[in-house]
C-alpha cells in the first residue's frame, strides 16, 4: 500500500526541494533572518501573552528560524507539508488511487509562503511558512484521532468499498491530474524574480563581507539592475577600493521593484546595511530599531543594533544584542571578529555629528550627505570626491583630488583620471599636464572630444557613443540624466 | 527527611572572596521599603555549586540553593519585617570544586515608610517616529502582578494605529482620578473616574495642539496641560540618537467641570512645558524656555541650535476661586548654570522640588548628562544633587510616593538605551538613597526584555475601569471642549497667537491628536 503512496511522496519532495533549494535558497536565508526567534524566558513569555495559540507560534518560529540552514529548514517544512498529506488521507479514508488529491492543501500551503518576494520584509504574521501548516496538520490529527474514537466506540466495521478496476484508474488519473496542476501552479506562483533573488545574494554577501562575491553576481545579472543592486554594488566596490577605477563600468540603472510599494524596498533592504559600512551609524541604529518596533526582534535587526552599538563603544548595550543574538538558534556573534571588522567603519566615523533626516530616501541621503562633507579622513575624502561626481557637484572636485593625489602613489584611480580631464576642459584652472595621467586615457578623451565636436553632444549621440565610452564618467556625466536615487 | 536533606545548608568553613558577587540585578547598598516584592537575584559567579543567606540582626534568616535565587513571597515578607529600621544581608557562597568561598555582605537598609502598592507605566520599543505595541500596564509592587491596563493593538491596527501616553493620576489615584491621551485612531484624552471613562477632545482652534503633558490639580477637578508642537531629528553620530524638540510650547487650564480650555501661556517666543501643581494646589510649576527665531523657519533654527534651548523653571499663583493665575515668576534659572530643566515635580509635604537637570532640552530620556536634582522650595538657591541617585546614563521621569518618602524614577544606567524603574529613598532631611531597580520575577528578565518602561506614576490604588468600559469609551466620538479665552488673572501684552513656521519635510507633531 505504501508503495502506491511512494511516487506521490517522492515527486513531492523533487519539486519542492528543487524549487526551495536549486532557486529559493536566498529567500530561506532571508527568511531565517528576518523570524524572530530567541531561546530566552521573554520571549517565550510574550509570544504566549501576545497571540492566541502561542505555543504553536512558537514552535513554528522555532521551526522557521531553522531556514538559516536552508537544507535543515527546507527539509523540516517538506517533511510538515508530507505530513499534511499523509493526514488528510488518513482522516478522509482516501483511497491511494486518490492520493494526488491529498497534495493540493500541501502546495496551496507552501505557496502562500513561496510568492512572498519582497513582501516577506513587511510581513507581520508570525512564522509565515511553518505556522499555518503546523496548524492544520494539528487539525487533521486531532480530526483523525476523534474519528478513530468514535468508531472505535461505535463499534463499527470498516466496509470495504468495492471499485471497480476502471473506475480505480479513473480516480488515479484524476488525482495525477490534480497534483500535476497543484504543482504547476506552485512553480508559476512561486516568485523568482531574478533581481528579487540577486539582491538577496548581494545581500547576504555584503553581510560576510564578501565583496568579491558581490560583485561577481552584479556583473553576472543579464536585467538592468535596482536601484538597491546599485547602491550594494557601489559599497562592494568601495570596500574592494575599486571604486575609483570601476564604478561608472559596473551596470548602473533603475529597474523597478517586481512589486508594489516601489519606495520602501531600498529603505528594508539596505539602509541598516549601507549606513552602518558608510560611518551613519545614528541612522543604520535608528531603521533597525524602527523596524524591530514593527517587525519584533529579527536577528537581521539585532546584528545591525549589535554592531552600532559597538561601534559606538556602547559596551553595556552589545553585549544586550549580543547576549540576545547568542540566544538565536543560528546568528549568534563572535564578540573579537565583530570588533575586527568595525575597525573598517572607523575612518567613516571622523566627522561631527548633526542632527538630520533621510525621508526615507537612502542613497539620496548618502550622496548628498558625502558630496557636501568637508574633509575627514582619506577614505570620507574619497567618498566626497566620489559623491560629487555621482551627483555632478564638480565645485569642489579639485580640493578633494589633491588632496587624495599623494596617496595615490603615482597612479590616480580611472575614473579620477577621467574627470581631472574633464574638469579641467570644463572648466579650466589646472594645468593637467603636470598629473600623471595615463597616456590610453588620455587618447580616450580625445577621440571623445573629437566625436564630440563631430556629432555634438545631445542625448541622442548616448547610444553611439556607448560602445566606447560607455564605462567612462564622461559618459555619466554627459548622457545620463537625472539621478535615479531613492 | 528526604525534604531535610534537600535543604541547602551553608558551609562549615569557607574562604573570604574579599570581593562583592557578581549577581545580577545588584541592588547592594539600596534602601528597600517594608512592602516591596521579592529581590530575587541571579548568581553570576563560576561556581559547581551555591548558597546565599538572607538575615537580619532579629535572627530572622532564609537559606537558598541554587545560582538563582527566587524567595517566596511570604518568607521575604517575614524577613522584611523583621528587618525594619536595620538592614537586610545577604551572603552568597559559592563553591567551586572543593573549595568554598564567602563574598562580601550585600546590606540593604530596610526602611519603615513604605512604597505606593502600584505603579503604571507604559511599554514601549526606544522608539524613534514608528510604534507599534503599546501598553499602559499597572504593576503590584507588592508581588509580580501585572495588569495590562491598555493596549493600542486591542482596536487598531496597521494605517490606522493607535499611540496611548502619559497616564497620570490625581494625587497618586487617591480621589480615583487619572487620564491618559490616545492619539491618531479614536483619539481624544481618557479621563477615568472611578470605574468610569470618559474621552474629550481637547484640541481647540486657539491651542496648539490637544493637551501633552498633564497635571492634575490636588484637589480640583482641573488638570493644566502642556500643548507641543513636537519634532524629532536624528543624531548622525552621536549615541544619545534621538533629540525631541518642542518647535512651539503653551499651557492650557482644562476644567473638567466645565469641559472648558483656557490658556495660561500663549507666546511664540517662549517655550513652556511640563506643568505641575503644589500639593496644596495654590501654585502651578512649569519649565519655559525663550527663543528668539532666527531665520526663517523654526525647526531648521531649532534642528542647528538645540544645544541652546535652556529651560528654567516659573511658577505662576492660582486662585481656585475665580480660576485664574497671577503673574509668572522664576523659580529655578537653571540658564544661569549653564543647564536645562525638566520635568519638576513637588514633594506631598510641599518641601522640594524635584527635577531632572541636563545640558539643554526639556526631554531628558534621550540626553545622558541628564540628573534628578532637588531644591527646597524655602532656599531654591540651595540645590542638591542627589548623587547617591544619580548615574552616568540619563535619570529622568520621576514622581513622588504618596508620603513623599519615595521617588520613582526612569534611568538608562542598565546599558544606555533602555529605560528601567528604580526606587530611592527620600529621607526628611532631603537625602536620596541608593536606588533599588524595580524588582521582577526572573532576575535575567531586564537583559532579555526590549521595551523601555515609560513614564511611571505611583498609585495608591489600583486603576478603576475594566478593559470593556475602556473599549467602549474609547470607541466613542471624543467630546469636544470649548475653548473659553485667557486664565490669567490679568492677560499679559506678550500674549500672542502661535505663528509658528515649520518647514521640515514629512514634519509630523508626534502629539497631534485627532
Amino acid at each position: 500500500m505504501m508503495l502506491k503512496r511512494l511516487p506521490y511522496t517522492l515527486l513531492f519532495i523533487l519539486i519542492t526541494m528543487w524549487v526551495m533549494m536549486g532557486q529559493l535558497r536566498p529567500f530561506l536565508l532571508e527568511t531565517a533572518q528576518l523570524t524572530p526567534f530567541l531561546t530566552t524566558q521573554v520571549f517565550a513569555q510574550e509570544m504566549m501573552a501576545q497571540h492566541t495559540g502561542g505555543w504553536l507560534l512558537y514552535v513554528a518560529s522555532f521551526l522557521q528560524s531553522c531556514l538559516a540552514c536552508p537544507w535543515l529548514g527546507a527539509s523540516l517544512l517538506v517533511l510538515l507539508l508530507l505530513g499534511i498529506a499523509h493526514a488528510t488521507r488518513w482522516v478522509l479514508h482516501l483511497p491511494d488511487s486518490c492520493f494526488g488529491l491529498c497534495f493540493v492543501v500541501p502546495f496551496l500551503l507552501l505557496v502562500r509562503y513561496t510568492r512572498m518576494g519582497y513582501e516577506i520584509y513587511v510581513n507581520k504574521e508570525v512564522a509565515v511558512a511553518f505556522a499555518l501548516p503546523l496548524f492544520v496538520l494539528l487539525i487533521l490529527v486531532a480530526l483523525g484521532l476523534i474519528s478513530v474514537v468514535v468508531r472505535a466506540f461505535m463499534k463499527r466495521k470498516q466496509t470495504s468499498r468495492c471499485m471497480t478496476k476502471g473506475f480505480r484508474l479513473t480516480l488515479f488519473i484524476l488525482s495525477s491530474i490534480v497534483f500535476v496542476g497543484s504543482a504547476y501552479w506552485f512553480w508559476t506562483q512561486t516568485y523568482r524574480d531574478s533581481n528579487f533573488l540577486a539582491s538577496l545574494q548581494m545581500k547576504q554577501a555584503c553581510e560576510k563581507d564578501d565583496w568579491e562575491r558581490v560583485l561577481q553576481i552584479a556583473r553576472e545579472n543579464d536585467k538592468e539592475p535596482t536601484r538597491l543592486q546599485v547602491c550594494l554594488t557601489r559599497l562592494a566596490l568601495y570596500e574592494t577600493g575599486e571604486m575609483g577605477n570601476l564604478l561608472f563600468a559596473y551596470p548602473d540603472g533603475a529597474a523597478a521593484y517586481n512589486t508594489p510599494e516601489q519606495n520602501q524596498w531600498l529603505r528594508l533592504m539596505g539602509a541598516q546595511l549601507l549606513y552602518e559600512h558608510y560611518g551613519k551609524t545614528g541612522f543604520a541604529y535608528r531603521w533597525a530599531m524602527e523596524d524591530m518596533v514593527e517587525y519584533g526582534e529579527r536577528p537581521m535587526y539585532l546584528r545591525t543594533l549589535y554592531r552600532v552599538a559597538l561601534l559606538n563603544g556602547e559596551k553595556a548595550l552589545s553585549e544586550k544584542y549580543r547576549q540576545a543574538l547568542n540566544h538565536t538558534l543560528f546568528f549568534k556573534e563572535d564578540a573579537v571578529d565583530m570588533e575586527r571588522q568595525s575597525a573598517a567603519v572607523k575612518p567613516l566615523l571622523n566627522y561631527t555629528d548633526q542632527l538630520d533626516g533621510d525621508n526615507g530616501l537612502i542613497e539620496f541621503y548618502l550622496l548628498q550627505s558625502f558630496a557636501l562633507t568637508e574633509g575627514g579622513s582619506r577614505q570620507m575624502v574619497e567618498l566626497s570626491l566620489m559623491c560629487s561626481l555621482i551627483t555632478k557637484h564638480l565645485d569642489g572636485f579639485w580640493q578633494r583630488f589633491m588632496a587624495l593625489l599623494p596617496g595615490w602613489n603615482g597612479h590616480i584611480p580611472t575614473h579620477y583620471q577621467e574627470a581631472a580631464l574633464m574638469v579641467a576642459q570644463l572648466q579650466g584652472g589646472m594645468d593637467i599636464d603636470q598629473l600623471p595621467i595615463d597616456p590610453p586615457v588620455r587618447q580616450r578623451f580625445e577621440r571623445l572630444v573629437e566625436a564630440s565636436a563631430r556629432m555634438g553632444d545631445s542625448s541622442n549621440n548616448a547610444y553611439a557613443l556607448h560602445s566606447e565610452f560607455g564605462n567612462t564618467y564622461w559618459y555619466y556625466y554627459f548622457f545620463v540624466e537625472g539621478l535615479k536615487t531613492t | 527527611m528526604l525534604l531535610a536533606s534537600c535543604k541547602p545548608s551553608l558551609p562549615q568553613q569557607a574562604e573570604e572572596a574579599e570581593r562583592m558577587a557578581q549577581v545580577m540585578p545588584n541592588n547592594d547598598g539600596a534602601t528597600l521599603p517594608p512592602n516591596i516584592a521579592p529581590l530575587n537575584f541571579e548568581i553570576q559567579e563560576d561556581g559547581d555549586a551555591f548558597v546565599t543567606r538572607l538575615s537580619s540582626r532579629s535572627g530572622e534568616e532564609l537559606v537558598v540553593g541554587g545560582r538563582t535565587i527566587d524567595i517566596p513571597l511570604a518568607d521575604w515578607q517575614r524577613l522584611l519585617s523583621a528587618a525594619v529600621g536595620d538592614t537586610l544581608w545577604t551572603d552568597v557562597y559559592v563553591r567551586k570544586g572543593n573549595r568554598w568561598r564567602h563574598f562580601n555582605r550585600i546590606a540593604n537598609p530596610v526602611v519603615a515608610d513604605s512604597i505606593d502598592p502600584f505603579i503604571t507605566y507604559r511599554l514601549i520599543r526606544p522608539s524613534y517616529v514608528m510604534y507599534e505595541e503599546l501598553s499602559l500596564v499597572e504593576r503590584c509592587t507588592e508581588n509580580f502582578d501585572e495588569r495590562i491596563l491598555y493596549n493600542n493593538m486591542a482596536m487598531s491596527k496597521g494605517d490606522k494605529g493607535q499611540c496611548i501616553n502619559c497616564h497620570v493620576p490625581q494625587q497618586q489615584g487617591q480621589r480615583g482620578r487619572s487620564q491618559f491621551h490616545v492619539r491618531q485612531a479614536f483619539g481624544g484624552t481618557v479621563f477615568v473616574d472611578g470605574k468610569e471613562a470618559h474621552k474629550v477632545n481637547l484640541k481647540t482652534d486657539s491651542t496648539l495642539s490637544a493637551g501633552v503633558y498633564p497635571a492634575w490639580h490636588p484637589t480640583l477637578n482641573l488638570i493644566a496641560y502642556s500643548v507641543n508642537e513636537t519634532g524629532q531629528s536624528f543624531h548622525t553620530l552621536d549615541p544619545q540618537k534621538i533629540e525631541v524638540i518642542d518647535y512651539a510650547s503653551d499651557l492650557i487650564l482644562y476644567d473638567a467641570e466645565r469641559n472648558e480650555v483656557t490658556s495660561i501661556e500663549r507666546t511664540a517666543s517662549d517655550f513652556e512645558s511640563f506643568p505641575t501643581w503644589s500639593p496644596d494646589g495654590r501654585t502651578l510649576y512649569y519649565i519655559s524656555a525663550h527663543h528668539e527665531l532666527q531665520g526663517e523657519s523654526i525647526d531648521a533654527d531649532l534642528d542647528q541650535n538645540y544645544q541652546s534651548l535652556h529651560y528654567n523653571i516659573y511658577a505662576r499663583d492660582f486662585d481656585a476661586t475665580k480660576r485664574k493665575f497671577g503673574t509668572r515668576r522664576l523659580v529655578f534659572d537653571a540658564e544661569a548654570l549653564g543647564k536645562s530643566a525638566s520635568t519638576p515635580r513637588v514633594s506631598p509635604d510641599g518641601r522640594w522640588l524635584l527635577f531632572s537637570l541636563a545640558d539643554y532640552g526639556q526631554f531628558h530620556i534621550w540626553h545622558r548628562s541628564a540628573d534628578l536634582c532637588a531644591i527646597p522650595l524655602q532656599h531654591p538657591e540651595n540645590i542638591e544633587q542627589l548623587k547617591q541617585l544619580n548615574s552616568s546614563e540619563s535619570d529622568s521621569y520621576h514622581s513622588w510616593s504618596s508620603n513623599g518618602r519615595w521617588i520613582l524614577f526612569s534611568s538608562r544606567r542598565m546599558d544606555g538605551n533602555y529605560t528601567r524603574l528604580y526606587l530611592s529613598y527620600f529621607d526628611t532631611s532631603g537625602n536620596a538613597h541608593r536606588p533599588l531597580l524595580l524588582p521582577q520575577r526572573s532576575p535575567v528578565f531586564y537583559d532579555q526584555f526590549f521595551r523601555s518602561f515609560n513614564a511611571a506614576e505611583w498609585m495608591t490604588q489600583s486603576f478603576g475601569p475594566d478593559r470593556n468600559t475602556l473599549d467602549a469609551c474609547i470607541r466613542r466620538d471624543a467630546q469636544q471642549a470649548k475653548y473659553a479665552g485667557s486664565a490669567l488673572l490679568v492677560p499679559e501684552a506678550s500674549e500672542t497667537a502661535p505663528d509658528t513656521k515649520i518647514t521640515k519635510q514629512n514634519y509630523h507633531n508626534i502629539y497631534e491628536s485627532n
